[in-house]
C-alpha cells in the first residue's frame, strides 16, 4: 500500500470539484482562461537556478520550495508541541496546587485565544526582543498553540491507565518519575495516538498562518505565485493537494505506529 | 521486624462522610512469621497492608521496621518499597511489558543490576512459579493464575524482606487458586516473612503462625488458625467464621 484508500477517495473528490466548477463555468458561458500549464514549473522546472550554472538541471519550483519549509516548520513544531505537552499534562495532574494552576492557566490562555493573534504577539514582541528568526517565531507560537491542546490529550491518556500500575510500580521501588517514565508513559502513548494524530494533523493546516510573518511556506509562496500569475484557482488547489498529501502521509504513518504497538494487546 | 504503633487512618468518602479504616491498631511481626489476616469486607485489612509501604498515608502512629520509622519524613520510601514485596489482588502486571521484562524491569532500574543477571534471577524465579515457558508472552496472553504468578515472581525479584499479598487469590477462577496457593506456601515453608489478607483458611491451617481477625479498623481476636477453627471467642468472629467456610 503505497497510498492509502483515504487519501485516493479524497483526491478523486477533489478531481470531481475540479471538473464541476469546468462544468459551471462553461454552462453559464462565463469565460475563464484555464493556466493549469503553468502549474508544472511551479512545482519542478528544468533550467538554470543561478547566472553562474552553466547547464540547465532540474531545480525545486516554488511550491515545492514551500512545500518543504512547511514540512520542517511541521516537524519541528510537532517535536517540541509533544516535549511540551507531556510537561503540561503531568504538571496537571501533580499534586501541587501551584504547579497545577499554572498548567490549567497555560492551557485555558494557549486555547481560548486565536492562533493567529499568537503568532503576531511571539513574532512582533518577543521575536524583535529576542531577536527570533520568522521561522523560530512562527515554529515557536505553533509548538506553544498545539502544546496546549496535546497537553490535554496526554493528561486524559494518563489517567485512563488504572492506577494499580502506578501503585504496582511504587510498590517495585521505583520513584515517581521512573514510574511515569517507564511504566504509565508507554501505555498512554499508545492509547492517544489517534487524537494525537488529529492534533498533528491540524497543526499542518494551521501552519499555514505563518504565511502572515513572511515566512515563506507552502501557503505563502502560493499567494506570490498568485500575486504572478493570477491563476488563483489552479494554484490554490494544487496548495490544498500538497497539504493534502502531507496530511495523509500523517495519518498512514500513525496507522502504522498503531498497528505495531498492538502486539501487547 | 515489623512493630507497628498506634495507626490511625480515616478515609473521606465523596460525600464528605469519614470512614475509620484503623483505629488504634497495633502489632508486631516477627522474622520469617507468616500472618493471615482475615475479616469482613472494609475492615480494613486491605489499608493495613497498603499504610506499610505507605500506599496510603497515615493520620497518626508509627511503623518501625528495622529499626527505621519509615513515616518520619527522612525515610526513604523508594528504599524502604524495595524490602516490601506486594502482590494484588488484580496482579497489576505491567500489560506492554512481556513476562520477563515484567520481572526484570525494577531490578535494572531500582536495584540497578546488570541485564544478564537480572535476566537470570528472573528465569529462576519464573521457573520456581512454574511458568518459565511463558517468559516472551505478554501479560494479556497468560491466564490470571499464571499473571498472578507473574506477579509473586515480579515482587520476589528485587529479594525482599517481607512480602505482602492482597487477596492475592480473590480474582482468580476456582481452578486457579490452587496454583498461586501452592507458591505462597512455598514461600511460607522457606522461611520467608509474609503477610497475607486472604480467605483461603486451608492456607492459613497449613501455613501460618498467627491469624489476625480485624473489624473496624482493630484486631478483633488473633491466635494461631487452630484456634480460630476450634474455639474462637468473639461473637464477631465466629459469626464471619461461620460466613466464609
Amino acid at each position: 500500500m503505497v497510498f492509502g484508500k483515504r487519501s485516493i477517495i479524497t483526491l478523486a473528490v477533489l478531481a470531481v470539484i475540479i471538473g464541476w466548477v469546468y462544468y459551471f463555468l462553461t454552462a453559464r458561458g462565463i469565460t475563464y482562461i484555464w493556466h493549469w500549464e503553468q502549474i508544472p514549473q511551479l512545482l519542478f522546472y528544468h533550467g538554470t537556478k543561478t547566472a553562474a550554472e552553466t547547464t540547465p538541471s532540474w531545480h525545486l519550483g516554488v511550491l515545492m520550495i514551500g512545500f518543504v519549509l512547511t514540512v520542517k516548520i511541521s516537524i519541528v513544531a510537532i517535536i517540541f508541541a509533544v516535549i511540551l505537552g507531556t510537561i503540561v499534562g503531568i504538571c496537571r495532574l501533580s499534586s501541587e496546587p501551584i504547579t497545577r494552576a499554572i498548567s490549567i492557566a497555560f492551557v485555558e490562555l494557549i486555547r481560548n485565544t486565536p492562533l493567529l493573534v499568537q503568532i503576531y504577539i511571539i513574532y512582533f514582541f518577543a521575536g524583535s526582543m529576542l531577536r527570533l528568526s520568522a521561522f523560530a517565531a512562527g515554529t515557536a507560537a505553533l509548538a506553544i498553540f498545539e502544546g496546549a491542546y496535546v497537553g490535554e490529550i496526554v493528561r486524559a491518556g494518563i489517567q485512563s491507565i488504572h492506577k494499580g500500575q502506578m501503585e504496582a510500580a511504587r510498590s517495585l521501588g521505583m520513584s515517581y518519575a521512573k514510574a511515569m517514565r517507564y511504566i504509565i508513559l508507554p501505555q498512554a502513548f499508545k492509547r492517544i495516538i489517534p487524537p494525537l494524530a488529529g492534533q498533528f494533523i491540524s497543526l499542518v493546516k494551521d501552519s499555514s498562518l505563518v504565511s502572515v510573518i513572511a515566512l515563506a511556506d507552502l501557503m505563502f509562496q502560493g499567494q506570490q505565485a498568485v500575486a504572478r500569475t493570477y491563476s488563483a484557482f489552479e494554484i490554490y488547489f494544487t496548495v490544498a493537494a500538497l497539504y493534502l498529501v502531507m496530511t495523509s502521509i500523517l495519518s498512514m504513518a500513525t496507522q502504522y505506529i498503531e498497528r505495531r504497538l498492538a502486539v501487547s494487546d | 521486624m515489623i512493630r507497628v504503633n498506634h495507626l490511625y487512618k480515616t478515609f473521606k468518602t465523596p460525600n464528605r462522610r469519614e470512614v475509620k479504616a484503623l483505629v488504634d491498631f497495633s502489632t508486631h511481626i516477627k522474622k520469617g512469621e507468616v500472618v493471615v489476616i482475615i475479616g469482613p469486607s472494609g475492615s480494613g485489612k486491605s489499608t493495613f497492608l497498603r499504610c506499610l509501604n505507605r500506599l496510603e498515608e497515615v493520620d497518626s502512629g508509627e511503623i518501625i521496621i528495622d529499626g527505621q520509622n519509615i513515616l518520619e519524613k527522612k525515610a526513604d520510601i523508594n528504599k524502604v518499597r524495595e524490602e516490601l514485596g506486594m502482590v494484588f489482588q488484580h496482579f497489576n502486571l505491567f500489560p506492554h511489558k512481556t513476562v520477563l521484562e515484567n520481572v526484570t524491569l525494577a531490578q535494572l532500574i531500582v536495584r540497578k543490576r546488570d541485564k544478564e543477571k537480572a535476566t537470570k534471577i528472573a528465569r529462576d524465579l519464573l521457573e520456581k512459579v512454574g511458568i518459565a515457558d511463558k517468559e516472551s508472552a505478554y501479560p494479556s496472553q497468560l491466564s490470571g493464575g499464571q499473571q498472578q504468578r507473574v506477579a509473586i515472581a515480579r515482587a520476589l525479584a528485587m529479594q525482599p524482606k517481607i512480602m505482602m499479598f492482597d487477596e492475592a487469590t480473590s480474582a482468580l477462577d476456582p481452578e486457579m487458586i490452587g496454583e498461586v496457593l501452592d507458591v505462597m506456601k512455598t514461600l511460607a515453608r522457606e522461611g520467608m516473612t509474609m503477610l497475607a489478607v486472604t480467605h483461603e483458611m486451608g492456607f492459613a491451617r497449613e501455613v501460618s503462625d498467627r491469624v489476625i481477625f480485624m473489624d473496624g479498623g482493630q484486631i478483633v481476636e488473633e491466635g494461631t488458625a487452630e484456634h480460630f477453627f476450634q474455639n474462637p471467642e468473639h461473637e464477631r468472629t465466629k459469626l464471619f467464621l461461620s460466613q466464609i467456610l
